[in-house]
């Protein structure tokens, strides 16, 4: 079986889910503080989770490409299919970015123009911290990205119509293609992630922190993969897709997982032992209110996929591999949670604080968990619904979100044939041997 | 891993150009019963090893446990130097400051991992400074792709028409 058919049952099953999550965010909008800071959060953590999953697949392809691989020829397609989602998240980020420009939301410290004038440091990263550049960089860049997208895509199904059999002129054209994209998503990348996530804690700056979100953007990529690849398996498709290209994701997935461990301590310990309050104030904030998710994010994404993943026969095992596949999914989305909940929770407290004068503000108030240590009730618990701990509405979002992605992928997997029978590197995938 | 060092042991080999004729041969070998001695190559041969019934190598097996003690090493050294025997304060940090420790570890855990291991390899196939191993044939690590037979274990005619049968382009005999 070549060609992918997307049942209408796995139709309904994933859209039931996705109306789960709208369900949720309704839910969250309507029970949420003044400011809809719950609401808005969510929305931000699950686009900006999954549009940077989907950036990461185009550029391990394009990396995949320009070092010319090709062990993963086979299953090049799945990465193709969770590339498309970029349209998408790309989308969902203008929303987000439409809704900071026109101040609908108080995700971001730095878009309250009265604060940034009062304040040194958010005064001095107004040339880089304001609305403008969110909007218009999340446009421009993001619209870099699916233009590359669009074109690797396009030619790789060109050449699968390509009447005269197996040759290189697409791959020479894909090539140029994927090398002028590296360096572009290498700087980019990390542009928007310190507008999208970083700002949020519009003080705070660390110059690991878009290198610690892109490895855990990829490790997650990696685990969706595996994921995919073991459902279309278990489906009947990819009967060529063995226990050698299974294991040599799986080195993937426990090399990134290291590499994203060995930012997130560099991160902590430069951090830690500069004992700089400006720069401490981040896992200070972390460390003290959110130590569940503090800790659990370091066993779940680092100590099962190290041990599990340890040793030879567990990475060629497809349970194993499935299994931490599926941990590490929940983790990083875990991750994104402590880089995003935190530093948004004090921008709305200083922005419900702002509107604490007015009538309507105090009324709002009364519903949100939120509201309640803005307006300084001291010795009341710290816990926070939908912050402190991801509470059922988040799950359910991100449920919505997953179903999504998953839907768009499998839409545009079977757009094309599973395996690409033209590409010229088909046959080393073929025989592919570790 | 074959044992590396014989001693007295007369042994008849056959050379060949090409590692996938040879990798035909040891097919062949497996199938008229021949019990093949060891295989020689210049290079690794991907699907060499289950041919020959080699089961996988249990050298990471040590290579963790040697990487574990590195670990332990570095850890529990450090704990008892800066909270017993001599305690100093860096910087206002606790004697204890365990994440200061976390890059001298993870440098002993891959440095005892790393020589634990080259040792292990060494001791087991009898190498290091001063050994003289036996060989074969010259070319062995050159161009040629060589199959040894141990002659008191099979019928020397049986293998000399294997040989001819496969496209050995050379068969020799030697003690080693």
């Amino acid at each position: 079986m070549n060609q992918f058919v997307f049942k209408s049952t796995a139709k309904t099953f994933l859209i039931s889910f996705m109306i789960l999550g709208v369900l949720c965010m309704g839910l969250t909008w309507f029970t949420d503080d003044a400011v809809h800071s719950r609401f808005w959060t969510n929305l931000l953590h699950n686009s900006v989770f999954f549009t940077g999953i989907s950036l990461m697949a185009t550029f391990f392809i394009a990396v995949c490409i320009t070092a010319y691989a090709g062990w993963h020829t086979m299953f090049k397609r799945v990465w193709e299919a969770i590339g498309s989602f970029i349209y998408v998240g790309l989308g969902l980020m203008i929303f987000i970015s439409i809704a900071t420009y026109l101040h609908m939301n108080h995700l971001y410290h730095w878009t309250d123009e009265a604060d940034v004038a009062k304040d040194a440091v958010l005064y001095g990263k107004k040339g880089f911290l304001n609305t403008n550049w969110y909007l218009f960089g999340t446009i421009i860049i993001g619209g870099t990205w699916a233009y590359f997208y669009n074109r690797l895509r396009a030619l790789s199904k060109a050449e699968d119509e390509d009447g005269a059999g197996v040759n290189f002129a697409m791959h020479r054209k894909m090539r140029v293609y994927a090398a002028i994209f590296l360096p572009i998503v290498g700087f980019t990348s990390a542009a928007m992630i310190w507008l999208w996530i970083m700002s949020l804690d519009a003080h705070w700056y660390s110059t690991m922190f878009a290198w610690y979100t892109g490895a855990s953007w990829f490790v997650t990529m990696i685990a969706l993969t595996i994921l995919i690849l073991l459902y279309l398996k278990g489906n009947g498709y990819y009967e060529n897709v063995s226990q050698e290209h299974i294991h040599d994701i799986g080195k993937f997935l426990f090399a990134f997982s290291i590499f994203w461990t060995y930012l997130w301590f560099s991160q902590f310990m430069l951090i830690w032992y500069a004992n700089v309050g400006e720069e401490t104030i981040y896992f200070r904030e972390r460390y003290d209110k959110y130590p569940i998710l503090f800790f659990g994010n370091l066993m779940i994404n680092f100590l099962i996929p190290f041990f599990v993943l340890l040793r030879n026969d567990t990475k060629r095992k497809f349970g194993s591999v499935g299994f931490v596949a599926g941990i590490v999914l929940v983790g990083h989305w875990l991750d994104f949670f402590l880089m995003i909940k935190p530093g948004a929770l004090h921008t709305a407290h200083t922005a419900i604080g702002h509107h604490g004068g007015d009538a309507h503000g105090a009324h709002d108030a009364a519903h949100g968990a939120a509201d309640a240590i803005a307006h300084g009730a001291h010795g009341a618990s710290e816990f926070v619904s939908g912050f402190t701990l991801p509470g059922f509405l988040e799950l359910g979002t991100f449920l919505g979100f997953l179903a999504l992605f998953i839907f768009v992928t499998f839409n545009s997997l079977s757009k094309a044939s599973l395996v690409p029978k033209n590409d010229p590197y088909l046959g080393e995938s073929l025989h592919h041997h570790v | 891993m074959r044992k590396a060092v014989h001693r007295n042991m007369d042994v008849v080999y056959g050379l060949y150009d090409d590692e996938e004729i040879m990798m035909d041969a040891v097919k062949q070998a497996n199938k008229d019963h021949l019990d093949i001695m060891d295989v020689y190559s210049p290079f690794p041969v991907h699907g060499l090893d289950p041919l020959l019934g080699l089961e996988e190598s249990r050298l990471h097996v040590a290579g963790f446990v040697f990487g574990s003690m590195g670990t332990l090493t570095a850890f529990l050294g450090m704990t008892w130097i800066f909270t017993k025997d001599w305690p100093i304060i860096f910087g206002g940090k606790p004697y204890w400051s365990v994440p200061a420790f976390i890059p001298i570890t993870f440098e002993l855990t891959v440095l005892f991992a790393a020589i634990g291991m080259v040792v292990t390899f060494y001791t087991i196939c009898g190498l290091g400074p001063g050994v003289t191993n036996p060989y074969l044939d010259d070319r062995i690590t050159d161009d040629k792709f060589c199959i040894a037979f141990d002659k008191s274990n099979v019928d020397l005619s049986a293998v000399e028409s294997f040989f001819a049968a496969t496209g050995a382009s050379e068969v020799n005999q030697k003690t080693i």
